[in-house]
């Protein structure tokens, strides 16, 4: 609730005011935090904006964060585009014409018509970020691309952000528990995540509740001494790239120590599971004449026989004993097989002596007793939980690391409790429930393709069968919430562009990418239109309301698409013959059982909790009611990720070819930076590019009002580096590869390993001396293992942008 | 009477800034002006080195150096303890900004603002609030006070790491809480530079983080690979 008064004189009782309207709404930025929020609105104009505190739950409030309350700055502020906007000179020369809508739209719709006539529909991709927040106008872009049959490329696997290792290890790209589960920790480990930066209204989880009643010891592993770190008992300056050493050697402490929770492994993992010696496959029902090929054996020590797991629940007999050790025999059509056990497998790699302790400790500098330390006393002090940051999945071998952390966390058992998890809360792209109805009329899907595929210009030799490449190329591209320019590794994607005949871009600051763009469109900010908004942090659902309605003259993503789809193919106008409102309502009668009566109304009212465990802890269904893993992907079919994750328990070993081919069938370290050629490893420096506070993503990189307290990017680095080079605090200085250059100032720290840069992540090139930030991150590289299936931001290629190295010089 | 206060827990504060934003948006405080903000500091070297983040603001002192510096007599301190600036009676001479042993009131002879001119929510309903060239200073939000509100930064702070209330009351939220917190984790209260003797009413509970690290403490180069060859076979 605002109160509107001026600071005071002798308080002279101020005026009520006129015309003052309070809205209860959501925000749904890309931080995916989706805080409910209390808007103070008079004449029409947003005046302030107060956490709602709200929630039922009443640990959640208040949510909201100094972003969030700035919005006034952006809905308001100088760089907001007013008008649609058609370029009049060379891409990215700023001239512009301002357009009406119909001038613009009819400018797009007839360079449709031409590429869908010419070279095809799918030639025509949209690419718009983080689907998961804001199903009805996201979807309503998606809903036009399904129907003309266009290409979509999901964000998810783009940014990097898809945990391969989640999904090769739980059949999905990751789990995050409800942050209110963080209350109940007595260890936590902040694996290179950074929350109370990127999850403000989350943090108090760990500092009032976890730290301040429990007094649970909290450790970050981070090569810089975070903001995070700050609240953490233990700071390890790891080695950058080097955590899935740490995580095997923090296995192989467990495995010495014996304190491997037998029970779990048995009921929710594939260690038991049978490995042919002769082909490196598991050992199906089907080889032995006991089933089919989608059944898998493990040896039953209690019964001495082999034992076919159940498909149809995670549930097992108490009388049965699985094997995890030991050579058997079997007999395979005639002809005798060894097999072992996956553990044993996964016993050999952890107790090589390249594991133990004292020589991970020469890897990641991290001492031997302290590995020791911390993997007793996660297996120990328990509830314990893993709170995993991206800096280790944007790495080649992100997805080893990966697996070898949720290895470490699974032999003793650390999930499916209240302060039990491993969670990795970039799962953005997330549906809270099914919005197929909405998303694919009719069943209708458009044609996926990663967009590292529309980078790159080509596919590659190992590129998986189901992804349509469009015959004749792309052609034209629509990126929406989106600011890739700023975002991801500009170089390459800028080419892509030049080869378009039609570039548009939807926002609603004029940022980097607008100004590439050939036509732009104006969008409301989310205080200006209707959303249904759900998020992986907590398990609230809640409507975006329109506030005031949509400024200047931008207009919802609904009624572009509405308005495109009529002057492009007119029978198809039936589709958009709705309101928004009609689209909630479907999407929560089709939803599936999470929206189970929860009506508009509802929500109208204030947030309603999802039908779901509470607290989530992540993968409760199968925890709890023994389903098989993995947990559904919305908006896939159940089913559609069953050949990812064939034995439907957490795998650690991967049977497929090309994991066999690649020496990646089980969790290893294969060492730091080893993509990179020699020149590129001679370089000193490594980077690490952390989310700040002050933005999400590339967000508020131009707010105003949070410029003034962040004034201008800075390079971090250590006293021992900058004075190796000459270089003083607040001196402008270069950061340079064979990739390229950009030039920001200096900040020396101590809150930062000798021999690492850190750029908070996203800055706008104007911010900047000279150059793009992310213009020295790794080019599209595509891990071939990646390939091996296709489940749209489920099981898609990653990004590696963390490999490279760099140096930094002083500039004039 | 009540005797207000305000109690920053620092084993709460994230140092996230939005009791900073959330001040100024509450009191339409023009660009550079800060009645709460949060220090950011580094202390000691690598590795042995800390964070550290000290939200601060007026601390309405029993003892005001600033009141009894004005030269207009525009410092006054209401029964409950807030200190307010008359911005009628105050003549900038800023006697107040320099009496401040904390730093926490502004002066600024001519105001800058963050967006463009014409824009109504900055012109209209922003700048009237506040007259430049006044010495200015966090209230308290007396205006939400006085309506039985909670100051805006305690409000919006995410992680509750602020309690505003009576001390007078010993049953009040933050009475309770200073001496359950003195009971459950054994910290004390205090004071920021209690040697400038101002008798404030911000108080501070220390954090309970130990903040230790641990490294062998090299440079990170590129680490000799484990696996020269790499591949599980």
């Amino acid at each position: 609730m605002a109160t509107r008064h001026s600071v005071p004189g002798r308080f002279k009782k101020a005026k009520p005011l006129e015309n003052v309207r309070v809205v209860r709404t959501t925000d749904s930025p890309n931080c995916t935090g989706a805080c409910g929020w209390l808007a103070t609105v008079v004449d029409d104009v947003i005046v302030d904006l107060k956490p709602a505190a709200d929630y039922p739950c009443q640990e959640y409030n208040p949510r909201g964060c100094l972003r969030g309350m700035s919005m006034t700055h952006l809905i308001y502020g100088p760089d907001r585009v007013k008008t649609p906007l058609i370029r009049e000179g060379a891409r990215g020369e700023g001239k512009w014409r301002k357009a009406s809508w119909d001038e613009a739209l009819d400018f797009i719709a007839s360079k449709m018509i031409s590429i869908r006539d010419t070279s095809g529909p799918e030639s025509m991709l949209l690419f718009n970020q983080v689907v998961g927040t804001g199903y009805v106008q996201k979807g309503a872009q998606v809903r036009m691309a399904a129907l003309l049959g266009m290409s979509f490329a999901t964000a998810y696997d783009f940014n990097g952000d898809i945990s391969m290792g989640f999904t090769q290890t739980v059949g999905i790209d990751c789990v995050e528990c409800e942050t209110k589960s963080w209350a109940h920790c007595k260890t936590v480990i902040l694996w290179s995540s950074n929350v109370f930066q990127t999850r403000i209204p989350d943090a108090k989880f760990l500092t009032t509740h976890a730290k301040q009643k429990n007094n649970c010891q909290i450790v970050c592993i981070d090569p810089r001494c975070s903001q995070t770190a700050k609240g953490a008992d233990l700071w390890l300056p790891i080695h950058p790239g080097t955590d899935g050493a740490l995580a095997l050697s923090m296995c192989q402490v467990i495995l010495e120590k014996r304190l491997v929770d037998w029970k779990f492994l048995q009921k929710f993992t594939d260690c038991a599971c049978l490995i042919r010696e002769d082909d490196g496959k598991r050992l199906r029902a089907s080889d032995v004449g006991m089933g089919t090929d989608a059944e898998f054996m493990v040896w039953d020590e209690a019964a001495d026989k082999l034992f076919t797991l159940p498909m149809d629940s995670l549930k097992l007999s108490d009388d049965v004993r699985f094997a995890f050790n030991g050579v058997r025999e079997v007999e395979v059509k005639g002809t005798k097989v060894k097999v072992r056990p996956v553990f044993e497998l996964l016993e050999d790699t952890i107790m090589r002596p390249e594991y133990s302790p004292e020589n991970v400790a020469s890897v990641t500098d991290i001492p031997a007793e302290t590995i020791r330390k911390l993997a007793t006393d996660f297996a120990t002090q328990r509830p314990s939980s893993i709170v995993i940051g991206m800096g280790v999945n944007h790495r080649h071998d992100g997805d080893l690391a990966i697996r070898s952390i949720l290895l470490f966390a699974t032999l003793v058992g650390a999930h499916g409790k209240p302060g039990e998890s491993v969670s990795i809360y970039s799962g953005q792209h997330h549906f809270r429930l099914d919005v197929s109805a909405w998303w694919f009329p009719e069943g209708r899907r458009p044609n996926n393709v990663p967009m590292h595929y529309f980078v790159l210009g080509h596919p590659t030799e190992t590129i998986n069968p189901k992804i349509k490449y469009p015959k004749n190329g792309f052609k034209a591209l629509f990126v929406s919430h989106a600011n890739p320019l700023v975002t991801e590794f500009s170089g390459p994607l800028k080419a892509a562009i030049d080869a378009l005949d039609l570039f548009v871009v939807t926002d609603f600051s004029m940022s980097p990418t607008c100004e590439y763009a050939d036509v732009v469109l104006p969008a409301p900010t989310f205080w200006e239109k209707v959303d249904l908004v759900g998020t992986s942090c907590h398990p609230y659902l809640q409507i975006q309301q329109e506030v005031v309605p949509p400024q200047y003259d931008s207009r919802t993503e609904f009624w572009i698409a509405r308005e495109l789809l009529k002057r492009v193919d007119p029978t198809l106008n039936k589709y958009f013959d709705l309101t928004e409102d009609d689209v909630i309502e479907l999407m929560l009668k089709t939803g599936g059982k999470e929206v189970a009566e929860i009506t508009l109304d509802q929500l109208k009212a204030g947030p309603v909790r999802l039908n779901v465990h509470d607290p989530e802890c992540g993968l409760d269904e199968q925890f709890h009611e023994d389903k098989l893993f993995p947990p559904r992907a919305y908006p896939f079919p159940d089913g559609a990720q069953r050949e990812l994750l064939k034995t439907g328990r957490m795998e650690f070993y991967k049977e497929e070819d090309s994991y066999q081919k690649f020496g990646e069938t089980i969790p290893l370290y294969r060492g730091s930076f080893r993509t990179l050629n020699s020149e590129e490893k001679k370089l000193p420096l490594t980077i690490v590019t952390p989310h700040s506070k002050w933005r999400v993503h590339s967000t508020h990189s131009n707010n105003p009002f949070l410029l003034n307290v962040n004034r201008k990017p800075v390079v971090e680095i250590n006293p021992r580096d900058a004075i190796a080079r000459g270089i003083n605090d607040g001196d402008p200085v270069a950061i340079f590869n064979a990739n390229g250059e950009y030039q920001l100032w200096a900040l020396v720290t101590e809150a930062i390993k000798p021999g690492v840069l850190c750029v908070d992540h996203a800055w706008w090139d104007r911010y900047l001396i000279s150059g793009k930030y992310h213009s020295v991150h790794t080019h599209q590289e595509i891990k071939p293992t990646h390939e091996t299936y296709y489940l749209p931001a489920v099981y898609a290629p990653g990004q590696h942008w963390k490999d490279v190295r760099v140096d930094v010089r002083k500039v004039k | 009477m009540a005797k207000y206060a305000m109690l920053i827990d620092l084993t709460r504060c994230i140092g996230c800034d939005a009791c900073t934003l959330a001040c100024k948006q509450e009191n339409g405080t023009p660009a550079d002006v800060f009645f709460a903000r949060v220090l950011n500091a580094e202390v000691g070297k690598f590795p042995n080195v800390k964070r550290v983040y000290i939200p601060v603001l007026c601390n309405h002192c029993d003892d005001a150096p600033c009141l009894k510096g004005c030269p207009n007599k525009a410092i006054f301190k209401r029964p409950d303890g807030i200190v307010l600036i008359d911005q009628d009676r105050c003549k900038g001479a800023g006697a107040c900004v320099s009496a401040c042993p904390y730093g926490n009131v502004y002066l600024n002879t001519e105001d800058t603002w963050y967006l463009n001119e014409d824009e109504a929510y900055e012109r209209d309903h922003v700048k009237p609030r506040l007259t430049q060239n006044k010495a200015r200073k966090c209230t308290y939000c007396a205006h939400r006070v006085d309506e039985g509100l909670d100051p805006a930064c305690v409000v919006a702070c995410p992680t509750t790491a602020r309690i505003f209330g009576d001390l007078d009351d010993s049953e009040s939220t933050i009475s309770r809480y200073v001496v359950d917190q003195e009971q459950e984790t054994g910290r004390k209260p205090f004071h920021l530079v209690p040697q400038a003797g101002t008798k404030p009413t911000g108080i501070y509970l220390g954090t309970m983080a130990a903040q230790q690290s641990s490294t062998l403490g090299n440079s990170a180069p590129i680490p000799a690979d484990l696996t020269q060859e790499g591949g599980d076979k």
